[in-house]
């Protein structure tokens, strides 16, 4: 019986308490406190230890979600969380003054844990402000020397979620069959999800 | 103003009990309010810690039917952490040594989260 842990992460107000919960089959647990700088970060609460939610697999395997809090002052959570993990989600806010450097900032900070497994990136956000194209942020792929799946999301939306989860894990291992057909997070094939590198 | 009157708080009482080393007032999301620490100690550091440990206290005492959170209690080989509301917007964190009474650092700590709850 496999239970794969997967962790999201990115920059304050991105939006992954929002994602797990979109993708949760459970209530997520989350720990949200009221922001004191709620003006600055945009938004009235923020994440202080983790968000936890799981994906209840048709095989009765279960994949595990950590959110891990934003701002820096929490890294530790970050060490803490990615413990065990198999990939990592990263999504940024592409309406924050520099997306760019906060996806570089995230990409230096768990380079190890993305080096030992594989990670995913979403662009949230680009509701708000126009994405021209995601040109620069490929670029900075290609400085980190990186390949990995880097499209725009919408994090309350199930079927962009899912796809970013199945992006991750299809570039852990190849040979998942993940139905075409199905957008939703049932359509994974458990079977396949062999953690290789672990 | 209020900050220094928060300061005479945590004052007192690491002045008050022997077994008290260290203190520290933070709000609920990390940030510090006012510190007695060792400089050793990187507040930030420990404005983070304390209210990530209490903001999981909160959901563990919920979950697991233990009611609403009293305090969290960490107990190293080298002495005590404590941490507890101090209003709902505040973690009062207290360092006690290893050879600390604990009841009498409770009400010692009630005490003082109360009176900071009232400035905060």
């Amino acid at each position: 019986m496999y239970h794969h842990k997967i962790i999201f992460t990115g920059p304050v107000g991105s939006g992954k308490t929002t994602a797990i919960e979109t993708l949760s089959d459970v209530p997520v647990v989350c720990t949200d406190q009221r922001a004191t700088d709620s003006d600055e970060i945009g938004k009235a609460k923020t994440t202080v230890a983790m968000d936890y939610g799981k994906i209840l697999l048709k095989s009765g395997e279960t994949i595990h979600l950590y959110g891990t809090p934003g701002q820096d002052r929490f890294d530790f959570m970050w060490d803490i969380l990615t413990e065990g993990g198999i990939g990592l989600i990263i999504l940024v806010d592409n309406s924050n003054t520099d997306p760019i450097d906060d996806l570089a900032h995230f990409l230096t900070a768990f380079s190890d844990f993305i080096g030992q497994t594989a990670t995913a990136i979403g662009v949230t956000h680009t509701d708000v402000t126009v994405l021209r194209n995601l040109h620069r942020y490929h670029q900075l792929l290609e400085r980190f020397k990186l390949r990995c799946p880097l499209f725009e999301v919408d994090a309350r939306d199930p079927r962009d979620m899912s796809r970013l989860m199945e992006a991750l894990l299809l570039s852990l291992d190849p040979g998942i069959r993940v139905p075409a057909s199905e957008a939703d997070h049932g359509a994974v094939s458990s079977q396949d999800v062999k953690p290789d590198r672990h | 103003m209020r900050i220094d009157m928060i300061d005479s708080v945590l004052s007192d009482l690491n002045g008050s009990s022997a077994d008290i080393e260290a203190s520290s007032v933070v709000s609920t999301d990390g940030l510090i309010i006012a510190a007695q620490l060792p400089s050793t100690m990187d507040e930030d550091r420990v404005g983070a810690m304390s209210a990530a440990m209490l903001s999981l206290g909160d959901r563990t005492a919920q979950e697991l039917g233990r009611g609403t959170l009293d305090q969290v209690l960490v107990k190293g080989d080298e002495g005590y952490v404590l941490m507890i509301h101090a209003g709902p917007d505040a973690v009062l964190t207290v360092l006690a040594k290893a050879s600390a009474r604990l009841g009498l650092v409770f009400l010692d700590v009630k005490r003082a989260a109360e009176s900071i709850a009232k400035l905060v």
